[in-house]
């Protein structure tokens, strides 16, 4: 397990964080230059803190008490950077050796055919990295840090460069990784969509101010924890079980709670569960139905909260979870909304977007 | 007209010998003090890079002065050397060397200098996570991907070694068959009644040498562009 505890100088803030990672994959959540990737570099060892303490499973990375400061090469810990950063003169296959070369037989955790084959590199290993399209690079460097059998996975938004299509093809390789391999996994991303994908647990970071660390759904609605979730359009996650696929009439019926969801049509078997994500922006509140609208899904709920954070306005409406709704002053005012209210959430068929399944 | 003498095919001989020891001497401690300029802060870094490129600028004269000072055996670090390894370096063909070594320093620096700089250091981050102590990631990321810079600046050196007059005939003299490089020949000849022929014919051989090795580095420099 990981803990951590360092504080560290930057250019215009400290960065300070008190955390333990037990979980398979933790992520770290915040704005750009909120020093995650600091973090990051400070765990791998390519940076010193200013004080603090490093342990992973019992050893001891780095104190400042007892002048401990292990150099990157003796941490074992994997680092997979956004861009790839394959090196550019070896070929895919020696890219990949690189670090499983200098590894000892008896410490190699993976045999190199079995990682190959995880990642489905075969087909790539004689080219080089100028000869691979991002998705490939970004699997042959994941397989480069598997390979020098890490105690510890870093990744450093290692999606943000590829376009959604690529990204929902990597996340598979991702969820192989945590799961079958054991690897403890470290997670830097700006993306809720994407790290729910992975785990629920986040360490939230703002400034370089650990403001939260736990469980997703229990802190999205914190209130230092939802601006920064905020800021990349906030997507209300629920995890909903499936009832049925109704091809003909174009969509999937969800639960959740007493609610039912007609969602995109996903052909996943009913029973199964899933998270569906539904932003923030997409909802529209009436408090009467109205008539003659194409909207499939007519939600009703409480008013459980009306927060005003600057000039923008988010309604919690009790769904048995709470859904976010972002609102103008205005409408609020007009709609003369009170904490107590029933209300119905208008939300298109199409604007709810399917997770994944639930662990 | 085009056959060589004896002599000239010494001056030949010499001013390559001298050319390559000189580009094997600035090698090590100029691949040093550019990864050094490239990627390590430190007090009197920029008065260091302006040693370094002093020879670009001076005249050659004063730098074979200045050599003569210090490695002459009267000189702080010529008469150690004598005293304790036994060999001098004023006025000899190692003296050659040293001197277009000094001279040609600058360029060889500034093109491993610039090589070293384009080698992204999270390539040798990631190395390094990979396991790779400090040395191996220079030799097995840094260097060799800096390699064609490093031969860039290699041929380069040879090149001004080749060209090297003014402080190779100051600090090594012009000695026949020992310091009489191709560019002291050419002078000896222009310094003799009916000498033109030969110095026509010793210019010649030293355009086709110098323009061979500015070609080849320009064309090395090409290929490193293109990656």
């Amino acid at each position: 397990m990981l803990s951590l505890s360092l504080s560290c100088a930057l250019p215009g803030f400290t960065l300070a964080v008190e955390a333990r990672c037990p979980y398979p994959v933790t992520a770290i959540f915040g704005p750009s230059g909120a020093g995650k990737t600091t973090l990051l570099n400070i765990v791998a060892g390519l940076r010193r803190p200013d004080l603090g303490e490093i342990h992973l499973g019992g050893e001891v990375l780095f104190s400042s008490v007892k002048k401990v400061d292990l150099p990157p090469e003796k941490r074992r810990i994997g680092y997979v950077f956004q861009d790839e950063l394959l090196f550019p003169h070896l070929t895919a296959e020696d890219n990949l050796r690189y670090g499983y070369a200098l590894l000892p037989p008896a410490q190699r955790r993976f045999a190199f055919e079995h990682i190959a084959e995880l990642l489905e590199l075969g087909p790539l290993l004689a080219r080089r990295p100028g000869q691979l399209s991002g998705g490939e690079r970004q699997r042959v460097a994941l397989g480069r840090a598997l390979l020098a059998s890490p105690r510890l996975l870093l990744m450093d938004e290692p999606l943000s460069s590829l376009d959604q299509g690529l990204k929902s093809r990597i996340i598979p390789y991702l969820r192989h990784i945590r799961s079958e391999l054991g690897i403890p996994i470290l997670y830097v991303s700006h993306s809720v969509a994407e790290i729910l994908e992975l785990t629920g647990q986040v360490v939230f970071l703002d400034r370089g101010e650990m403001v939260a660390q736990g469980d997703f759904f229990h802190l999205a609605h914190h209130p230092r924890v939802l601006p920064l979730v905020e800021e990349h359009g906030f997507e209300n996650v629920l995890p909903v079980e499936v009832l049925g696929n109704e091809a003909e009439r174009g969509f999937t019926l969800v639960r959740h709670g007493a609610h039912q969801f007609k969602v995109p049509l996903c052909d996943r078997p009913a029973g199964s569960r899933i998270f569906i994500g539904i932003r923030a922006d997409d909802i529209i509140l009436c408090r009467t139905r109205p008539e003659g609208l194409s909207v499939r899904n007519y939600i009703e709920g409480r008013v459980a909260e009306i927060s005003r954070v600057g000039g923008k306005c988010l309604v919690y409406v009790e769904v048995g979870k709470r859904l976010a709704v972002k609102l103008t002053a205005e409408a609020i005012a007009e709609l003369g909304l009170e904490v107590g209210q029933t209300v119905s959430c208008l939300i298109k068929t199409h604007s709810i977007r399917i997770g994944p399944e639930v662990e | 007209m085009f056959a060589l003498t004896p002599d000239e095919w010494v001056a030949l001989e010499l001013s390559l010998r001298v050319g390559l020891c000189c580009v094997l001497v600035s090698l090590p401690p100029g691949v040093l003090l550019a990864w050094l300029l490239a990627r390590r802060q430190f007090r009197g870094k920029l008065l260091l890079d302006g040693l370094c490129h002093l020879p670009l600028v001076l005249p050659p004269v004063v730098t074979g002065y200045l050599l003569l000072v210090v490695f002459g055996r009267r000189g702080a670090v010529g008469g150690f050397i004598q005293d304790n390894l036994g060999f001098t370096l004023a006025f000899n063909w190692k003296g050659a060397v040293l001197a277009s070594a000094v001279v040609g320093f600058p360029l060889l620096l500034r093109a491993v200098r610039l090589a070293i700089e384009g080698v992204d250091p999270r390539l040798e981050q990631v190395a390094r996570t990979l396991g790779a102590g400090r040395l191996r990631v220079f030799f097995t990321i840094t260097l060799r991907l800096a390699l064609p810079g490093v031969l860039v600046g290699a041929l380069l050196s040879f090149a001004r070694s080749l060209g090297e007059f003014g402080a190779t005939i100051t600090f090594a003299a012009n000695i026949a068959g020992q310091t009489r490089t191709l560019p002291s020949a050419i002078f000896t000849y222009l310094n003799q009644p009916g000498g033109e022929e030969g110095a026509a014919r010793l210019s010649l051989v030293a355009i086709s040498l110098s323009l061979a090795a500015l070609v080849a580095s320009e064309w090395l420099a090409r290929r490193l562009k293109r990656g």
